[in-house]
């Protein structure tokens, strides 16, 4: 009975709908963090009876076919990549931005990770560096003695050294587009890479070509919104427990078949 | 003699294809873009004994065939999601995606970008415009698509509207032709030609759910297993009944 397989597909698909939306969930308060969703697709059909086909002779056709589905089938977790929320922290290496880019950051391995977390610190050298100590390109350095950090709307960052009045410029922010941002793989940590479905990294100064600006002071919360998040997981809990309810009645009908025979 | 069993067995049949319907119905009860699907049945006349010779007529018997799975094309609801790239097509009408397999049309508008900025649908066939596939340049920002699919952008710092193409939206004469083809895509079929939808429009920021009824699939699902098993019963009472015939008649007095 190809019931039952179909409630199958059914059914796996509904576990992984819940694992991405346990996952938003639990991304709730992540900075930075971009909602997933699982989209699904219908699988092949069995065309048993093919509509159009002839009917008779005098070239009447079936108006309808026996077309047969074999389930669902999940085709990708696209992310979406809308603008979260930004909310005031009062740190001022706290690095927010206002729409397209991502800041560009040196891995250990000498790769470069994308993030849209702007959770800055400085390490022992005194460069801008990322919660896990990975630097922030280009690489800027804040000298020991300097106060009044600011960061621009289009990522200057400067500093006053003692004995002068006027800041000193010490490097520019750079971010970096991507032409299919939710082509960008996760690698965890808040990190994303380029991908051949992202595109080549673009790297640009903020503000200008359509790039977002800066907001010092700030973080980007994550875009995930509870209430869909909730009536989604309702919609996905509901849709197991019919396929669920599928199979059984498929049990069912094929035990009523065996017990026909004593 | 047998013509119980076989017409038991044809009824059997079809609602085991029945339940084949509805549990692929239910299985994508959280597909995008769905369109659910329907069973008929007709009957079928057995014809009778051609002899006249008998004293009566022979009785006709009817079997139960399917005839078809029609396509419920209803409107699915839609869903918010305020993803600029999310579209519900209200009406009739179709978005043509070119596939490597021709072109294919397709209710799931929950389209993405590839790396050479066309747009495309989830699995990575271009989505086509009228005149072509959509294409967007590197610095493009803020995608908006009108109700008629008109997709304009703001590219870099510009402060007007840069046009990136429209959406072919087509419709069918007769749209119960189009051939499923998984993948959330219909092919043409005997459908007739794709012409231009006139009446339809589209919604940005929406998705198309499923059509699925998940109250109609459950009291369909119950009505079939009920029928079936009422058919079981049925022939396992005939089959008692034949067999305490045979145990009857072959009971040769000692």
């Amino acid at each position: 009975m190809r019931a039952l397989y179909t409630a199958a597909t059914g059914m796996a698909a509904q576990e992984l709908n819940v694992q991405v939306i346990s996952n938003n969930i639990a991304n709730l308060r992540t900075t930075g963090y971009k909602k997933q969703r699982a989209a699904f697709q219908d699988l092949i059909y069995d065309h048993v009876r093919r509509v159009g086909a002839q009917a008779s002779d005098q070239g009447t056709v079936l108006p309808v076919g026996i077309d047969i589905g074999g389930g669902v089938k999940t085709v990708g977790t696209p992310r979406l990549m809308s603008q979260g929320t930004l909310s005031q922290t009062g740190n001022d290496l706290d690095v927010a931005i206002r729409g397209e880019g991502f800041f560009k950051i040196q891995m250990p391995d000498g790769t470069f990770g994308y993030t849209r977390d702007g959770t800055f610190q400085r390490d022992a050298q005194g460069r801008i560096v990322t919660t896990q100590g990975n630097p922030v390109q280009p690489t800027i350095t804040i000298p020991q003695n300097a106060s009044g950090l600011a960061i621009n709307a289009q990522g200057q960052v400067s500093v006053t050294v003692p004995g002068s009045t006027t800041p000193t410029v010490l490097g520019q922010i750079t971010l970096t587009r991507f032409i299919n941002k939710a082509g960008l793989q996760p690698i965890g940590d808040n990190l994303f890479t380029d991908t051949p479905a992202s595109g080549t990294p673009q790297d640009g100064i903020p503000n200008t070509d359509g790039a977002g600006d800066l907001q010092q002071s700030s973080l980007e919360q994550a875009n995930v919104e509870v209430v869909t998040e909730i009536s989604d997981l309702i919609a996905a809990q509901r849709a197991y427990e019919m396929n669920a309810k599928v199979i059984s009645a498929a049990d069912q009908m094929l035990q009523s078949t065996s017990n026909m025979f004593r | 003699m047998e013509n119980m069993q076989l017409i038991g067995l044809s009824r059997q049949m079809t609602l085991e294809r029945q339940i084949d319907v509805v549990a692929n119905n239910v299985a994508n009860a959280n597909t995008s873009g769905f369109k659910a699907d329907r069973s008929l049945f007709e009957e079928f006349l057995s014809p009778g004994a051609r002899d006249d010779n008998f004293g009566y007529r022979d009785r006709r018997v009817s079997y139960v065939q399917d005839r078809a799975t029609f396509k419920d094309l209803s409107q699915g609801p839609s869903e918010q999601t305020k993803n600029p790239l999310d579209i519900v097509v209200d009406g009739k009408a179709f978005l043509a995606v070119q596939t490597p397999g021709g072109e294919r049309y397709t209710r799931d508008g929950g389209l993405q970008i590839n790396a050479q900025g066309q747009l495309v649908t989830v699995t990575g066939n271009p989505v086509l415009g009228t005149g072509g596939p959509i294409v967007f340049q590197p610095g493009d920002r803020d995608i908006n698509i009108a109700a008629d699919g008109g997709i304009t952008v703001r590219e870099g710092v510009s402060r007007t509207d840069s046009v990136r193409g429209k959406l072919r939206l087509v419709e069918f004469a007769q749209p119960q032709k189009l051939l499923k083809d998984g993948n959330n895509l219909f092919a043409v079929g005997d459908a007739g030609a794709a012409l231009p939808s006139t009446t339809s429009n589209v919604k940005q920021g929406f998705i198309e759910k499923s059509n699925v009824n998940a109250v109609t699939e459950m009291s369909r699902m119950i009505e079939v297993t009920r029928a079936y098993t009422q058919i079981s019963a049925m022939l396992q009472t005939q089959g008692d009944q034949r067999r305490s015939a045979l145990e009857k008649l072959a009971e040769v007095p000692a």
